[in-house]
């Protein structure tokens, strides 16, 4: 893959975000409604008990990770339906006559969609959490370099995670069950509500087999200081084995996919 | 060396498409939710040919007939589901990204471009997809702009075009890279007839002039006349007919119509052999003959020496009458 392609599909993909800039504004309202409505559950809790910590997290820890995976989420948006109607349109098949990867382009489009949500989304939300809560971040140079690094690897999985799911359209003509079904098993198990370290015991084994919590809930812990600078290596290292993983399923998906796919309309 | 002649080459290719059908109406609907009948079909059947370098081939045929079906396992949109094919030497659905760089594309139903950019931009996200250099780019385009006159439409975004425009568009973007073999499929479809001559020119000059193999699918079989020396005619996913489109009139026509004009109106033709009177207008009569046993120069002859003519013309049926002929009577034609 061409990184100057990679970096034009990217800004198409940005310039075609900004056309929706209300799209945007209601954007913001609702991540911070989210991040309102967590911050504040979170110290109704808090302060129903006695003890201050709480599976290792005090008031102002557990409302940092609130507000950060918030905004490590927010800045992960990207449209999961983006195959499915490509194959439903059949404009798929402008893109397979070109000479480039699919998958590649189709992480391009992600990282535009990604970044605008980033910039007109996450860094307004963040700006006033910090304002209006007690927030705390370790400020290291190396910790918040790790953290980039592992969210980066955070957004690959998650990026291949939604092209897997979009792959399933070429099998079945409604896939909407199965973005619904991704979406609760991502947003729970990634730890995007709760922390993961608050889910009961018969639980957590189960996670651990899981990629999703690699997505949102590993990197924000390297960030807020749960994760020493030791286990966010090791944390990255367990990420690119599971892009690897994942990587392979694509792989063999797509190969199986393209045997079943349909052009519609012709 | 003989291998480097051929452009594209297909054996015995077949595509099935397994359909899965839900029922009618309510209670098929809900039928459907338990049981689906699956349903195959053919679309490509077993098909072959070759096509040489520089060849300009019309592949037509009815909708549902299968041409698009072909020319997207040979773009390495649709994985064959059995047989080979290769086009520049490259198995398409092997090497799709390969084999996309080395051919151009025309979906006329479809646009390449991107919709919200401007058709600059456009073909200059295409020239960094196809890795064209800056210098070849321009001079291309300045290639495609004198042929094709797209220095108006250069700054338009590509959804302000109309269909036309963006064909003439789509055209120039699918020859950025200046691929030897080129697609099309359905490019004049809805076009005016000024827009269609404007594109039958450049598809005949880049033909002529650069020796670009073009595959041509289409319903107007004015551009099958005028472009295609070679003619494939599909039919429920097999070839019927694949050979010179000059000679489908010999294979197939096996009666020519003459249109007379007598000085008056009472003459009966009658006894000129292989000749029969279809219709009669006043001076004015059409006749058909027998084209396989008998020649028109002694036919027209015979007319002359018996009757006084004021004007004789022989009407060339049109291939697509023929082809309109073919597609209603196929059964009782002979198979190539």
């Amino acid at each position: 893959m061409n990184p100057k392609l990679f970096i034009k599909f990217v800004s198409v993909s940005f310039q075609k975000q900004v056309t929706y800039r209300f799209d945007c504004f209601v954007g913001i309202v609702n991540g911070f409604l989210y991040v309102f409505i967590f911050t504040s559950l979170w110290k109704a809790l808090y302060s129903q008990f006695d003890t201050t910590v709480h599976n290792g997290y005090t008031l102002t820890a557990i409302v940092t990770y609130a507000v950060l995976v918030m905004a490590v989420r927010i800045s992960f948006t990207m449209d999961d339906s983006i195959i499915y109607r490509k194959v439903m349109d059949g404009s798929i098949a402008m893109e397979l006559i070109r000479p480039t990867s699919f998958f590649f382009m189709n992480l391009a489009e992600n990282v535009g969609h990604s970044l605008f949500h980033m910039m007109a989304r996450t860094v307004p939300i963040v700006v006033i959490s910090v304002l209006l809560f007690d927030i705390y971040i370790p400020l290291e140079v190396i910790r918040i370099l790790l953290f980039l690094v592992s969210c980066i690897a955070g957004y690959i999985l998650v990026s291949m995670m939604n092209f897997i799911a979009g792959l399933l359209s070429f099998w079945f003509i409604e896939i909407f069950p199965f973005l619904l079904f991704k979406y609760a098993f991502y947003t729970f198990f990634s730890g995007g509500i709760v922390p993961i370290d608050f889910f009961p015991e018969f639980l957590k084994p189960i996670v651990a087999l899981l990629p999703f919590q690699y997505m949102l809930y590993f990197p924000t812990t390297i960030l807020i200081g749960r994760a020493s600078l030791a286990d966010a290596q090791s944390i990255i290292v367990a990420q690119l084995i599971w892009i690897v993983i994942m990587g392979v399923i694509c792989h063999l998906m797509w190969g199986a996919g393209k045997k079943k796919l349909i052009i519609q309309g012709g | 060396m003989e291998q480097n002649k051929i452009a594209i080459k297909v054996k015995d290719l077949s595509k099935d498409f397994d359909i899965s059908e839900s029922g009618r109406g309510f209670s098929g609907k809900l039928k459907a939710l338990f049981y689906r009948k699956r349903k195959i079909i053919t679309a490509v059947d077993g098909i072959d040919f070759e096509i040489k370098r520089g060849e300009f081939v019309g592949y037509v045929g009815e909708n549902g007939a299968g041409k698009s079906t072909t020319i997207k396992m040979l773009t390495g949109i649709l994985v064959p589901t059995s047989g080979s094919a290769e086009v520049n030497g490259i198995v398409p659905f092997k090497e799709r990204k390969k084999n996309a760089a080395k051919i151009g594309v025309v979906f006329g139903q479809r646009t390449q471009l991107w919709w919200d950019l401007p058709v600059r931009e456009s073909f200059d996200l295409l020239r960094v997809i196809f890795r064209v250099s800056r210098t070849d780019f321009l001079s291309q385009i300045k290639k495609l702009d004198n042929a094709l006159g797209l220095k108006p439409l250069m700054d338009m975004p590509v959804r302000k075009l109309s269909l036309g425009q963006r064909m003439r568009c789509d055209i120039a973007a699918s020859l950025i890279h200046n691929p030897p073999v080129l697609f099309l499929d359905e490019p004049t479809i809805g076009l005016d007839v000024l827009a269609k001559e404007s594109i039958r020119n450049f598809l005949a000059e880049i033909n002529r002039d650069e020796g670009t193999t073009i595959i041509l699918t289409t319903h107007d079989m004015n551009d099958i006349e005028q472009l295609c020396k070679r003619l494939i005619i599909l039919e429920e996913g097999k070839i019927m007919y694949d050979g010179e489109t000059e000679l489908l009139k010999q294979k197939f026509v096996h009666e020519k119509v003459i249109e007379v004009e007598f000085y008056d109106d009472g003459n009966t033709i009658q006894g000129i052999p292989g000749v029969t009177v279809v219709r009669e207008q006043g001076c004015k009569k059409w006749l058909t003959f027998d084209n396989d046993n008998y020649g028109i120069g002694e036919v027209i002859g015979t007319i002359a020496s018996r009757y006084k003519i004021k004007d004789i013309s022989v009407n060339e049926p049109s291939v697509e009458s023929i082809i309109r002929n073919i597609y209603n009577n196929s059964a009782m034609l002979p198979t190539t």
